[in-house]
């Protein structure tokens, strides 16, 4: 939606980044559907081939373990899935005890500052108020 | 990026959402990987069934004119399309001369005043200063 740079990594770690997006999706074995339109919105934008979708929806039907996600995921992809998984986790308003164990493992993974997790969570707050922004201006958009 | 009642509406309806957004992308000449990356994650957030998802593709290369898409649409769902072909709009960090007519066109259908407009695309820049400070965070 806006300025991104997940289509421009090449296509294995498009692939690893969505295969992360899809344990996160699953981790408390509750999909919802704010969840969901997350999940595809970010599948949408990285852009994979039909072969690629087809697999990440098998490993939303059968989750890869967190470990194997991150075997295949470091540098920007690896950034990139943390901050997307952040977004997602926090899709349906509450991130759960699992959801912030599994971010910090991925944020510990990429050797990212400790206070990481917390400043994404913070900043992804400050995109929802963004965001509630626009619907308030699409309420009060009538001439 | 935030799902929101755009998930409502029926296929008829987004598949037209997602045409519009495809014309405004176009308007500025070809379409580049960014603008379709970006109408790609638009249409994913709307679930819209992947044989649409193929149609809307196809106007990749001969967008559908505007006034067809907008025509018979509720007002509702006209500003709904306008602030996403806004966000289309900015992706290549400006506007382009056509984009604001069509973007105007839009907002016309929409019953939304030239004001009201500006005020819609201030937010989307403000949404682009959000959006860049993770990548402080990320470093």
């Amino acid at each position: 939606m806006l300025p991104d740079t997940v289509h421009k990594l090449p296509r294995e770690e498009r692939f690893a980044y969505a295969r992360l997006l899809a344990y996160m999706a699953r981790i408390d074995n509750e999909l919802t559907i704010d969840e969901m339109a997350m999940f595809e919105q970010r599948l949408g934008t990285a852009l994979l081939s039909p072969d690629q979708r087809e697999l990440i929806r098998d490993a939303l039907r059968n989750p890869p373990t967190l470990e194997e996600c991150l075997a295949n995921l470091s540098g920007e992809a690896g950034r990139l899935a943390l901050r997307d998984s952040v977004m997602m986790a926090a899709a349906d308003g509450n991130v759960d005890e699992d959801e912030r164990e599994a971010l910090e493992d991925i944020s510990e993974h990429l050797g990212l500052r400790e206070d990481a997790v917390d400043q994404l969570l913070q900043w992804t707050v400050k995109g929802y108020r963004w965001m509630k922004e626009g619907y308030d201006i699409l309420e009060h958009l009538e001439e | 990026m935030f799902p929101d009642g755009l998930g409502q509406r029926s296929p008829q309806e987004l598949l037209r959402y997602a045409e519009i957004l495809v014309n405004i992308a176009a308007a500025d000449g070809e379409l580049v990987r960014e603008e379709i990356a970006v109408i790609e994650g638009m249409m994913g957030r709307c679930m819209i069934h992947p044989e649409s998802r193929v149609t809307v593709r196809t106007g990749f290369e001969q967008p559908i004119p505007l006034e067809q898409s907008l025509a018979d649409l509720d007002q509702e769902l006209i500003r709904y399309i306008l602030r996403d072909a806004a966000l289309v709009a900015a992706i290549d960090g400006s506007y382009d001369k056509k984009e604001i007519r069509a973007l105007k066109t839009i907002a016309k259908a929409g019953g939304v005043s030239t004001q009201q407009l500006t005020d819609l695309l201030d937010w989307v820049g403000d949404g682009w200063k959000w959006y860049v400070a993770q990548r402080e965070i990320l470093g």
